[in-house]
């Protein structure tokens, strides 16, 4: 029975007997050594090893055999030549050097036997030693001082992973037996001997393979240095790389958030902030149904179609089979990034510049009676967003209630809407739709929190002033309700509008006077605060000393329980 | 002076301008081309090709795409990048030229004697 090998040869699985995998590893490293020198050489190597299994897999199928045999060996070798005849003749000046097929051990990581990056078992292949020995180093750093992670991320970062057949051979190096150490020997004194003249002549066997030693930590501590470089580079590498994905992560958000907006695709909608704009659309209040929606839609579609296509043929690259047409793929992509570009601003700028005039239109409603009692009609949903869709109609928050001293003797409320267009007439025929639901039952006003515009007037910047003109001598209960509606309402006693809120107050020539505030009440605004905040601040010293005494007691009480 | 040596260097000319006219045609993987060379006995051995390929294709006048494949590995197809079919035309000129040149080379003494 004849002992089978198996070798990975471009991703399919072979198995040879000893006899030909013997001739085929020489023949692997001829080559090796042949091309590895040469620009392109380790692609080349690919390429002929790509061949080689293709040959084998074709011999395989026609022979119906399973094993390989030298047979097929020396077929392989028949047809693909001898290495030395690869570069052409021209290089055959250089053959004498070449005469001598070297294998020389170098580190590789080995990918075939990998617990993380197969650096342990290339450490170990380099060095002849068992990789569960090298493990257990790796191990032992450990715990200590975190140096064996640092050591081993470095080293995974430096030594370049053995890819190609040639290469593994070249990482296990010959097997160590005696006629191999002689011959190790004998090659690298020639090395000696050429470097240092006549070096080497006498000494006996054990000084050489101390030098073979020594140059083998040398190349050791020399690769550790590149490895060094390399990691500091590809630190640097990755540094920047994790701060372009976040940037591209963050605007690629940013642009996903767009189009959940601009497709009202709610429960998607990673821009939205504690909800506020889940069930409003702003870009369909500010846009309407029309064709500068259906733009917007799409250009953002289409600047997304950019970096979807980027990071296709990236991770195609990054799978080790990029895409032929990646350049395509890429064009398409940039081309369409700045179609879709060219609709966002096209819309954009449609909305800026109906935006440019604005007229205001005036209602007045007349009151009845001298006594009111104000209150609003709170949103449901009132966290101080500016306008909210509803089926047809846009409902605006935007809204400024004062209160003024009327010029007759009746009370009125004035309603100023002012609203922005492209030109004046579209302007003032915006203006003009608007609707202010208001209520007056007996003494109570009712006002709302918000006024509409039809859906179709879309959002151009619509704000409503209302103003409540009492004559003299007339009173109002300014219910806390209206809190969002108020804005700087004057007042003979300078107070800020919050502390005006659950007050009755009398209209006078002297402005708004308050009819049941305490003394406390009628400090300006600021000072006001103050003395709040010093109260605040008492409460709280008593409570914390409230605290510190029944902490004593309790301490107290486990002093006790102890001694018992 | 080697005879062998000569022999090869005209051949190995020669056959980076027969690799592009191969691929001028059509799109082909390397086991195409050197079936086709084969044929034309200007190579013996494939291992020529493979360093001469991978040669044109870093001088840009090749690209190659990957192809799956159902007998063994995925295949590399080549094919003739833009500054390789400028580089294939003006071969072709200079190829012709040449032959002219050795035509005319070879006659000429027959004209004299």
């Amino acid at each position: 029975m004849n002992k089978t090998i198996n070798i990975n040869l471009s991703g399919i699985i072979f198995y040879l007997d000893e006899e030909a995998y013997n001739l085929f590893n020489r023949y692997l490293i001829q080559v090796k050594n042949e091309l590895e020198s040469q620009e392109g050489g380790e692609e080349i190597i690919a390429d002929i090893e790509a061949r080689i299994a293709e040959l084998f897999t074709i011999r395989l199928e026609k022979s119906r055999h399973q094993v390989i045999t030298i047979h097929d060996i020396n077929f392989i070798c028949d047809t693909l030549g001898s290495p030395k005849e690869f570069m052409g003749e021209e290089e055959q000046s250089n053959e004498a050097h070449l005469n001598e097929v070297k294998s020389k051990k170098r580190l590789f990581r080995n990918p075939d036997e990998k617990v993380i990056g197969g650096v342990s078992s290339g450490i170990a292949a380099y060095f002849g030693t068992n990789m569960i020995l090298i493990r257990i180093i790796f191990l032992l750093f450990l715990p200590f001082t975190g140096i064996g992670i640092l050591l081993y991320v470095i080293l995974w970062a430096a030594i370049p992973e053995a890819k190609t057949t040639a290469q593994k051979l070249q990482m296990k190096g010959e097997p160590v037996n005696l006629s191999n150490i002689k011959k190790s020997v004998t090659d690298e004194l020639e090395g000696v001997k050429e470097r240092f003249g006549q070096f080497g002549k006498n000494s006996s066997a054990k000084n050489n393979s101390f030098i073979i030693f020594l140059n083998r930590i040398a190349s050791f501590i020399l690769q550790v240095i590149e490895v060094v470089l390399k990691f500091i580079f590809n630190f640097i590498k990755i540094v920047l790389i994790i701060v372009a994905s976040i940037t591209g992560f963050v605007l690629f958000m940013i642009l996903f958030g767009t189009i959940a907006e601009t497709w009202n695709i709610s429960g998607l909608n990673v821009i939205s902030i504690n909800g506020n704009l889940l069930g409003l659309n702003i870009a369909q209040a500010m846009l309407g149904n029309g064709i500068d929606l259906k733009l917007l839609q799409a250009g953002t579609l289409l600047i997304l179609l950019f970096p979807i296509l980027v990071l296709i043929t990236l991770v195609a690259k990054a799978l080790g089979r990029p895409l032929t047409k990646a350049k395509l793929f890429n064009v398409i992509g940039g081309i369409s990034f700045l179609i879709g570009l060219a609709f966002i601003v096209y819309t954009v700028g449609q909305v800026a510049t109906s935006f440019r005039v604005k007229a205001t239109e005036m209602k007045k409603i007349q009151l009845s009676g001298r006594v009111f009692d104000i209150r609003a009609d709170i949103l449901e949903r009132n966290e101080g967003f500016l306008f909210e869709l509803n089926d047809d109609r846009l409902r605006i928050e935007n809204i400024e209630l004062q209160i003024k001293e009327s010029k007759d003797s009746t009370a009125s409320l004035i309603l100023k809407h002012r609203a922005k267009g492209k030109s004046n007439s579209f302007a003032r025929q915006r203006a003009r739709l608007f609707d202010y639901p208001i209520d007056q039952t007996g003494e109570i006003l009712s006002l709302s929190e918000y006024f509409s515009v039809p859906k179709e007037a879309l959002y151009r910047g619509q704000a409503l002033k209302v103003t409540l003109y009492l004559p003299p001598g007339s009173e109002i209960f300014m219910d806390p309700s209206i809190e969002n509606l108020i804005f700087n309402i004057e007042n003979a006693h300078d107070m800020l509008d919050e502390n005006m809120l659950g007050h009755t107050w009398k209209m006078t020539e002297d402005g708004l006077l308050c009819a049941d505030c305490e003394a406390i009440d009628y400090f300006s605004g600021s000072d006001v605060n103050g003395i709040m905040k010093d109260k605040e601040g008492k409460e709280e010293k008593e409570e914390s000393s409230g605290m510190q005494r029944k902490i004593k007691e309790l301490e107290s009480e486990i002093k006790r329980l102890k001694s018992e | 002076m080697k005879i062998d040596n000569t022999k090869a260097q005209m051949r190995k000319g020669i056959l980076e301008y027969c690799i592009l006219e191969i691929l001028e045609s059509s799109d082909a993987y390397a086991s195409d081309i050197i079936e086709t060379l084969k044929k034309a006995k200007l190579i013996v051995v494939e291992g020529t090709l493979y360093p001469l390929l991978t040669r044109l294709k870093n001088a840009g006048l090749l690209e190659y795409r990957w192809e799956e494949s159902n007998s063994g590995p995925p295949r590399k197809y080549y094919s003739l990048s833009k500054s390789g079919k400028e580089f294939q035309k003006d071969l072709k000129i200079t190829w012709e030229e040449l032959q002219t040149a050795v035509k005319i080379i070879t006659n000429t003494p027959k004209n004299h004697e």
